[in-house]
């Protein structure tokens, strides 16, 4: 989760909007976290990067416990 | 004032008798309009063509350097126009479709700097059918007003007198509680905002079209789209800025139409080729003979030679969810920051937008710059889609026999 984390905050640091509210399993990346498409394309490069898994391969995931479950973490 | 919906975007709607009080009221419109707001888009747009002034169509996010850099001056100042009332809204259409109107589109051309190319209401409308029987439609609106497709749906929508609903850039959710709570009928869309609306458990009945158009689409699309939208029929469009839609087909195959054989055509390199005849006008097209080079890369289906379907780009352009990204325009931008010594933009293929931007940057012997820098630099440069996700650090670029940078 730490990864997990640490990759959601970079991409949050990166697009200019630094945040450190927390971030549980039911946190959306829509509406939660403010993430566009390009976002989540970046946040699945970094993922896939650390973990090995396309987590978007076969359709949208819409929370950071989807991911989880995708990346059995 | 109530009356029938043009457009809703959030909670801002415009009315078919809006729109005709606006357009009568009006004595001055802008002609190089740059807004967030699709409502004031769609009347100042509607306002122009039906009193004949032309218009630029900017991106809402494009930066200042960009906007000075397409040599466009007079944003967002205002016109003075005038002319009669209009009696009713069917006059104002009426007038909007006979418009003498320049309208100037901007595309990402092949030589690293924008191109611009002007249509009229007839060349981006050539294709819009209007019938009786299109009455009653309610569309989601999913691309950007300013870019071909955005202004043929727009067409659609305004000359069946339909209803639509803005999706473009909206949630997952969002975009299904509006397919639901407004009954959308008909949706045209690039692959990639397809594949961000999916998986859906769902079944939204009310879609009776599916629209797939300005970057390659697949099976395993068609299929996932059929299941969340059973009675609809899927469509798949081929357009370019350059010539409008040319091509349309039920599926992943393109024919080329009847008539048209010897003006559309693949060359021996598979780039698919378009007449002159078939285009906008534009003084900045590089034609080859009589034919412009669509940058589309093409793959011939079984023997006859009149079926294919699209393999993607040539290798100077990226379709990132459905922009068109021109690496040089990146790299030039890259490469104006005082930290950096080269730049290597290229695509990644990604399972989001279909490819995500990526860079490889060296920097300058004892510069210093990190990823944020960077993006920050290109922020006040290009639009977002155009600003690399993944930065690479190297410390070397192979270059080519001729100097330039391998393109792999």
């Amino acid at each position: 989760m730490e990864k997990l984390e640490s990759i959601i905050r970079l991409i949050q640091d990166n697009k200019g909007a630094p945040s450190r509210a927390p971030i549980a399993a039911e946190t959306r990346f829509r509406e939660d976290l403010g993430f566009d498409s390009f976002d989540l394309a970046e946040f699945t490069v970094h993922v896939e990067d650390a973990f090995g898994v396309d987590v978007f391969e076969g359709g949208v995931v819409e929370t950071v416990g989807e991911v989880k479950k995708k990346l059995k973490i | 004032m109530t009356g029938k919906i043009l457009m809703r975007d959030g909670d801002s709607v415009l009315t078919y008798p809006e729109l005709l009080e606006r357009v009568n009221a009006a004595q001055s419109y802008y002609p190089a309009l740059q807004t967030g707001s699709l409502v004031e888009f769609v009347s100042n747009l509607v306002v122009a063509l039906a009193r004949g002034g032309d218009v630029v169509l900017l991106d809402s996010d494009l930066s200042a350097d960009e906007v000075a850099g397409l040599g466009i001056s007079g944003r967002n100042e205002a016109r003075k126009i005038e002319g009669a009332p209009f009696a009713d809204i069917g006059a104002v259409l009426e007038a909007v479709k006979k418009s003498p109107s320049k309208i100037s589109i901007f595309t990402s051309g092949t030589t690293g700097l924008p191109k611009k190319v002007e249509h009229t209401v007839a060349s981006l409308a050539a294709h819009v059918r209007v019938s009786e029987n299109y009455s009653g439609h309610v569309w989601g609106f999913c691309y950007s007003p300013t870019h071909m497709a955005g202004m043929q749906v727009l067409f659609q929508i305004l000359f069946n007198r339909n209803a639509a609903v803005n999706l473009f850039r909206k949630s997952k959710q969002a975009v299904y509680e509006s397919i639901d709570k407004y009954g959308i009928t008909h949706i045209s869309a690039t692959p990639t905002f397809y594949r961000l609306v999916l998986p859906e458990k769902a079944a939204h009945p009310s879609v009776r079209r599916i629209t797939l158009g300005g970057e390659k689409s697949d099976k395993a699309l068609y299929g996932a789209l059929l299941e969340v939208f059973p009675s609809a029929k899927i469509n798949n469009i081929y357009a370019s800025t350059e010539g409008g839609t040319l091509l349309a087909s039920g599926g992943e195959y393109f024919k080329i139409p009847d008539g048209e054989e010897g003006r559309i055509i693949v060359d021996e390199n598979n780039e698919l080729l378009v007449h002159k005849s078939l285009l906008g006008e534009s003084d900045s097209f590089i034609l080859d003979g009589d034919f412009y080079r669509t940058g589309d890369l093409v793959e011939w289906i079984g023997e006859g030679k009149r079926e294919f379907r699209f393999l993607g780009r040539k290798s100077s352009l990226v379709n990132v969810g459905g922009y068109k990204v021109n690496l040089e325009e990146v790299e030039d931008a890259l490469r104006s920051m005082p930290e950096v010594a080269d730049a290597l933009a290229f695509g990644q293929k990604n399972s989001v937008l279909g490819n995500i931007l990526c860079a490889d940057i060296k920097l300058k012997e004892g510069a210093q710059a990190d990823v944020a820098r960077i993006r920050n630099f290109l922020a006040d440069k290009l639009q977002p889609f155009k600003i690399p996700r993944k930065i690479r650090f190297v410390v070397s670029m192979e270059s080519t026999a001729t100097g330039k940078i391998k393109r792999l």
